[in-house]
């Protein structure tokens, strides 16, 4: 049985969040004693900012136990951690694998981190030997359904943190960003983080800077480009197809006759004006300078929620494609349990005694009811000998973590 | 089998990928789909069937009067689309194309053929002057698509809270490109069609120049093609200009062709 138990940004504060993570450095002590202490058979533990939860495998529902591991290993009791901490045992525990994976249960839906995180996870597990054939299965589907949900939707497609949508918005204008070139005014975080990715799309980069001229210069060796003083700008603004602008100045820093005055030098080419500076750096009157777009923070918040939008109709269409693969690993789990295997077994065992019995009787000719019964007790006895040892050793080997192979062999063996 | 069975099958094959187009936009999911292409090359080569049917049931080119105009017309749309399609990718042309190629294809199979055994029609001239016309036209037309999807897209970027086209609609730049080449490659078959144009009129009639409205509205929508192209390669008259020129350029094309389709009178038998 696949058990997952812990907690995530959905039912517990940061604070809780951040006392039950488990360090790195401690994962594989952490793995060792969830395995003695709560009786799992295979253990992965994922620990990251939004979420801690603890993925076994066990012969029995031990959810509890290991719920308790997870408030001890951290000195906790578990009472006090109420409802923020979740149990999860068999179907529900693999759905929650497969949408943890999928980012259907991230705090922003679809970002793409949390596919890296859960495959490190499970990496970390395998190194601390604690990885099985059941939760290998689980990595491997899980991942696989994660991939199509984000090939087949587009749940990961728009962007929705600001820099981000900033960067896909010069694309639908230029399309390609290859011999784009940027210009940036000031170096604030915000906009080295834009144009960082601008850059890695083939655009050149140039940096203003002001009083601190260093910094610029910084940037502009990080980002491979050129730096140039902030008087710069007007020839600067001439030559760019895209501006982003972030400095601290209390002022206007871009005003209309500026814009006005590239455009005029660019023949109306599109210019892309972006202003993430609070107080806002560039005239919102420039917006109406023709082949003009410009996007202050609140207009890259409000693409960025319309894209957010976007991604949670999409996320319905993600969902039908978890469930179809969720059914089938299921399904296929269930395949491989011991207890219908043991069934089929039997049945498969008493169906070749019976046809051999009437067989046998046809040839015969009539017999007396002894002899009947003799007969029936004979070949009983064959199959239930016979059947005997691997009974036992099947429920034996139930727990254990090579189980899906050997009840494979087996199904292979018998022909089921 | 009958021309208007070939005409009815690639109908419904066409409707196939028009209504595929739309659902997806709804269920956002790809625009076109491999099932898509195919099943518009199904319907590709019926329409082709049908129209060399109505090659030998005319026994001249079948590109005279409203039902063969309209067939024809729409063949060569969908051709150019599919070519634009395959090396662009730009499956938002879709949307324009399959509609307008199903309206085509509904004219065509509803209005009745003319059927007028004509020794003038017999010549070179007409295949000549209609294929060129028409693959003008289908060119034309993508520069028509692309700059309404330029408009779009721009009015999507300045609202600054977009709608589901601003994901469907490929970038401005993109736009603009495949426009503007568009424009130009549907230039140049204009320009070829109505130089053939004036030279049948001459064979006919001895004389380039008739003084029929269609000539004057197809010189201006020549002109205007003039305009958009050189401007936008002398004087950087690219994006929401160019997309401008591109629409109106292509509304007077169409006011030509119906013109050419509508009105009787051999001068009027080819678009």
């Amino acid at each position: 049985m696949i058990v997952v138990v812990g907690l995530s940004h959905q039912t517990a504060p940061l604070a809780v969040r951040e006392a039950l993570a488990f360090p790195k450095d401690r994962l594989g002590e952490a793995l060792e004693r969830a395995r003695e202490e709560a009786g799992l058979s295979e253990a992965m533990i994922l620990s990251t900012c939004n979420r801690v939860e603890v993925y076994g495998r066990a012969p029995e529902p031990v959810s509890r136990h290991v719920a308790e591991f997870l408030a001890r290993f951290h000195d906790r009791r578990l009472d006090e951690l109420g409802s923020q901490v979740y149990q999860l045992e068999g179907d529900a525990a693999v759905r929650h694998a497969f949408r943890v994976a999928a980012s259907l249960d991230s705090m922003v839906l679809g970002e793409t981190q949390i596919l890296g995180q859960v495959k490190r996870a499970y990496e970390a597990a395998e190194e601390a030997g604690s990885l099985g054939s059941v939760l290998n299965a689980l990595r491997n589907r899980s991942l696989a359904a994660a991939k199509r949900a984000r090939t087949e939707t587009a749940i990961g497609r728009n962007a929705v943190s600001v820099s981000h949508v900033a960067v896909e918005l010069a694309r639908k204008i230029f399309g390609d960003l290859r011999d784009r070139s940027v210009l940036l005014v000031g170096a604030g975080k915000m906009s080295e983080l834009a144009a960082r990715q601008m850059v890695r799309g083939g655009a050149r980069a140039t940096v203003l800077g002001g009083r601190t001229f260093e910094k610029a210069e910084q940037l502009a060796a990080a980002l491979g480009g050129q730096a140039a003083p902030l008087e710069a700008l007007r020839s600067s603004m001439a030559e760019v197809d895209v501006v982003i602008s972030g400095t601290g100045a209390p002022g206007l820093v871009v005003r209309r006759e500026d814009v006005e005055e590239a455009q005029a030098a660019k023949r109306n080419r599109p210019l892309f004006l972006i202003d993430i500076a609070v107080p806002r750096d560039i005239e919102p009157e420039a917006a109406r300078v023709k082949g003009v777009f410009l996007y202050d923070l609140d207009d890259l918040r409000s693409v960025a929620e319309a894209n957010l939008r976007e991604r949670r109709k999409e996320a319905a269409s993600a969902e039908a494609i978890l469930e179809e693969e969720i059914g089938a690993f299921l399904e296929w789990r269930r395949s491989l349990d011991v207890v219908p295997l043991l069934v089929e077994l039997r049945s498969r065992a008493d169906e070749i005694r019976r046809a051999e019995v009437d067989k046998a009787r046809r040839r015969l000719g009539p017999l007396t009811p002894e002899q009947e019964k003799a007969l029936d007790a004979v070949t009983s006895g064959i199959v239930n000998k016979l059947l005997h040892s691997p009974t036992v050793e099947l429920k034996r080997m139930a727990g254990n973590r090579h189980h899906t192979e050997h009840v494979g062999l087996i199904r292979k063996l018998f022909g089921l | 089998m009958d021309s208007r069975v070939y005409l009815f099958l690639s109908l419904i094959l066409y409707a196939v990928g028009a209504v595929h187009v739309f659902v997806h936009v709804v269920t956002r999911r790809r625009l076109l789909t491999t099932l898509t292409v195919a099943s518009t090359l199904l319907g590709f080569a019926f329409h082709t069937a049908a129209l060399s049917q109505r090659w030998t049931e005319e026994g001249h080119f079948p590109a005279v009067g409203l039902s063969d105009g309209a067939s024809f017309l729409a063949w060569a749309t969908v051709l150019v689309f599919l070519l634009v399609y395959l090396t662009t990718r730009v499956d938002a042309l879709g949307l324009f194309a399959y509609p307008f190629v199903f309206v085509l294809v509904c004219v065509a199979s509803l209005s009745p053929t003319s059927g007028r055994p004509d020794s003038v029609l017999r010549g070179l001239f007409l295949p000549v002057h209609t294929v060129l016309a028409v693959f003008g036209y289908g060119a034309l037309f993508v520069a028509f698509t692309m700059g309404v999807l330029y408009l779009i897209q721009e009015h999507e970027l300045r609202s600054r809270s977009p709608h589901r086209v601003y994901y469907v609609v490929p970038s401005l730049e993109r736009c603009d490109t495949i426009g503007g080449r568009a424009a130009i490659g549907g230039f140049a078959f204009l320009t070829l069609a109505i130089l053939t144009g004036f030279n049948w009129n001459m064979s006919l009639n001895g004389r380039y120049w008739t003084g029929d409205p269609k000539e004057w509205a197809a010189i201006c929508a020549w002109l205007i093609y003039v305009v958009l192209i050189t401007a936008r390669y002398r004087a950087g008259w690219g994006g929401r200009r160019a997309a401008w020129l591109g629409i109106a350029g292509f509304a007077i094309v169409v006011f030509t062709f119906a013109w050419a389709t509508l009105v009787p009178g051999v001068e009027a038998a080819a678009p």
